[in-house]
């Protein structure tokens, strides 16, 4: 492997790293409040891929606004879901969340195509087609636009956890809810809010992601990889998303270029291998907090 | 009515069937399963093998989630696992009833391996395992075992003593044998102590650590057997059909195996199998054929029904079927 390809597989995979950091974002902030996996995360994303989509090409209201409505349809997905969803199933093991989410996936797929109409195969945001070229290196417009809304996303996501008050509200009360309510704080708002939030970022990382791989049905696929990501940095650390992430986006870019010859699309499957591999050797994740709890 | 149910001897108290109307219940319906291809013709015969096979499979998955409470989304690729074993092995000259308990293995081998990650850990993680043994085997069929999506099954193999066993009424009456002979195993494993350490390790893991259960033991024969009934659903799949594909045994149908179960009755190994099995493929046949729904409609519907029974039903229609039954011996009175 010359030194261009390498630098051109290590670009796009900082890219693709950041774009599943952002993806990852929400699995673990539902998990800190709920310690549950929402596996109705990547259908969100697609949603709001098809509803940016829509609003900004077919009906042409700009993209800015478009990925504004997005977000809000995020936001309004996932706090309903806390309402109708994971309020009621408080108290139950958190297997029953697993499952009642996933009851959540094929509706938000249903809802996808029913917005999306019959020809959903989908299509592109339309950005401008420039390429930027530094030596070796070869980057397109919609690659810078998806990493900075990615970036950002996490960035946004991150600072706010750490600096507002707000986050260090739902800090306490991913942390312990009883004593964060002994103290006051409207816990139920608190816990909504977060899976809103958590909702909205799928949302925009999902605008991201479609901004860099195009709209199309095969988007929640991306998502359920970045699970991988999310276990790697250890599911309710926020900041070591970043990390795990990226370290995920270079194991797959390399091992597709390495072993891609023998075994097709090994790309595609990678990120599966890193999430046993994960599971078998520190299933808290390289930051996660590790609790007593192995049986 | 009397005020209560006395069981004198250890042997009543283990009975499955306690009373004549049982016993009646039972020679009807085996009656009526053996002159079910008749009356339905050849059509109707090949659903309810199909119905069979999927039985098979929502028994095993039933043991895995509803029993022992780990949720698996590897179910359908568990299935391929079996059905391309029995595939390879009829292709290879192997008879189909030297193939089919192969295939079983061959399918609980693959679960066990890719499960493995996950025994230590609390229940969520073994869905986390199970997404990605799906994908992997999915991976594994769609590059190594079955480029060209289809593999044919020789007509040889399925051939018994002169008879085909591959259609018809041969085919009906073998996928009944085999698929009720796994349901009586299935149906005392949950009674055995397995099965009741499974609903130890379900209900509280740590508590049933403290009274000697080991968990990890456990969970990994919860999911072993669970992948085993998969193997042997889809070695019967590959003896009901004439050539196995991978798109039969991607993602959508392990959450429909899922659904299965939890529209059903989880824990409830028998009757709540059969009940989801039958609900959600009688559904999905209704929702294409009569209503002619578009995908959106038929993921809105299965979606919503998953999420309604489990935040609203978690003992599924067996549960709802339970209440009803109550609500008439009590009838007119309301307790």
């Amino acid at each position: 492997m010359d030194a261009g390809v390498a630098l051109m597989l290590s670009l796009q995979a900082a890219i693709m790293g950041v774009i599943y950091a952002s993806l990852a974002l929400g699995f673990n902030m539902v998990y800190r409040v709920s310690k549950s996996i929402n596996l109705a995360h990547p259908e969100i994303a697609l949603f709001a891929a098809y509803v940016a989509y829509i609003a900004s090409v077919r009906a042409g209201i700009g993209l800015i606004p478009a990925i504004l409505l997005a977000a809000i349809a995020g936001f309004a997905i996932g706090a309903a879901m806390e309402r109708l969803v994971a309020r009621p199933l408080l108290g139950r093991p958190p297997v029953a969340l697993i499952a009642a989410t996933l009851g959540v996936f094929y509706v938000l797929r249903g809802a996808s195509i029913a917005v999306a109409g019959p020809d959903w195969s989908g299509g592109s945001y339309e950005l401008p087609a420039t390429v930027y070229r530094l030596g070796p290196v070869a980057l397109d417009f919609s690659d810078i636009v998806a990493v900075a809304a990615a970036g950002g996303i996490v960035a946004l996501v991150v600072a706010m956890h750490r600096f507002t008050k707000l986050g260090i509200a739902m800090r306490a009360v991913a942390e312990d809810a009883y004593g964060a309510a002994a103290y006051g704080l409207p816990v139920k708002q608190l816990t909504m809010l977060s899976w809103g939030l958590a909702g909205a970022s799928g949302a925009l990382a999902g605008v991201a992601l479609a901004a860099k791989a195009g709209v199309s049905p095969g988007l929640d696929a991306y998502v359920l990889k970045a699970l991988a990501a999310s276990l790697l940095a250890g599911l309710d650390s926020v900041a070591g998303i970043v990390l795990g992430g990226v370290i995920l986006g270079f194991v797959e870019q390399f091992s597709d270029y390495l072993l891609g010859p023998i075994l097709p699309g090994f790309g595609n499957v990678a990120a599966f291998l890193v999430m046993l591999v994960v599971l078998l050797v520190k299933p808290y994740g390289l930051f996660g907090t590790e609790r007593i709890e192995r049986v | 009515m009397p005020a209560g149910v006395f069981k004198e001897t250890y042997l009543a108290d283990m009975a499955h069937l306690r009373y004549p109307i049982h016993w009646a219940a039972l020679v009807a319906g085996l009656a009526l399963l053996l002159v079910l291809p008749v009356m339905l013709g050849s059509y109707g015969a090949g659903l309810a093998v199909m119905l069979m096979v999927f039985f098979v499979g929502t028994v095993g998955l039933n043991i895995t989630t509803g029993l022992a409470g780990q949720i698996s989304l590897a179910q359908a690729a568990l299935m391929g696992v079996g059905a391309y074993t029995a595939a390879y092995l009829a292709n290879a000259g192997v008879s189909i009833l030297l193939a089919i308990p192969a295939a079983a293995l061959a399918a609980t081998i693959a679960g066990v391996v890719l499960g493995l990650p996950s025994f230590k850990l609390k229940g969520y993680y073994l869905a986390m395992a199970s997404i990605a043994a799906q994908a992997v085997l999915e991976y594994v069929f769609q590059t190594i075992v079955d480029p060209y999506q289809g593999i044919e099954i020789n007509p040889e193999a399925k051939t018994l003593a002169g008879i085909y066993l591959g259609d018809g009424a041969p085919l009906y009456y073998t996928v009944l044998a085999i698929t009720i002979l796994a349901v009586i195993a299935a149906a005392n494993i949950g009674r055995s102590s397995l099965g009741r350490a499974m609903k130890a390790v379900r209900d509280n893991d740590i508590s049933a650590e403290i009274i000697g259960i080991d968990v990890t033991r456990t969970k990994a024969l919860a999911f072993a057997i669970g992948s085993f009934y998969a193997g042997l659903a889809g070695a019967l799949y590959a003896l009901a059909s004439p050539s196995v594909g991978w798109d039969s045994f991607t993602m959508e149908t392990s959450i429909d195996y899922l659904a299965m179960v939890l529209v059903g009755g989880p824990g409830r190994i028998i009757w709540g199998s059969l009940l989801g099995a039958l609900t959600i493929r009688t559904g999905w046949s209704l929702l294409a054929s009569v209503f002619a729904a578009s995908a959106a409609v038929k993921y809105l519907v299965l979606g919503g029904v998953i999420a309604f029974f489990v935040v609203k039903e978690p003992d599924g229609l067996i549960g709802v079927l339970r209440r009803i039954k109550e609500y008439l011996r009590l009838w007119p009175f309301s307790y």
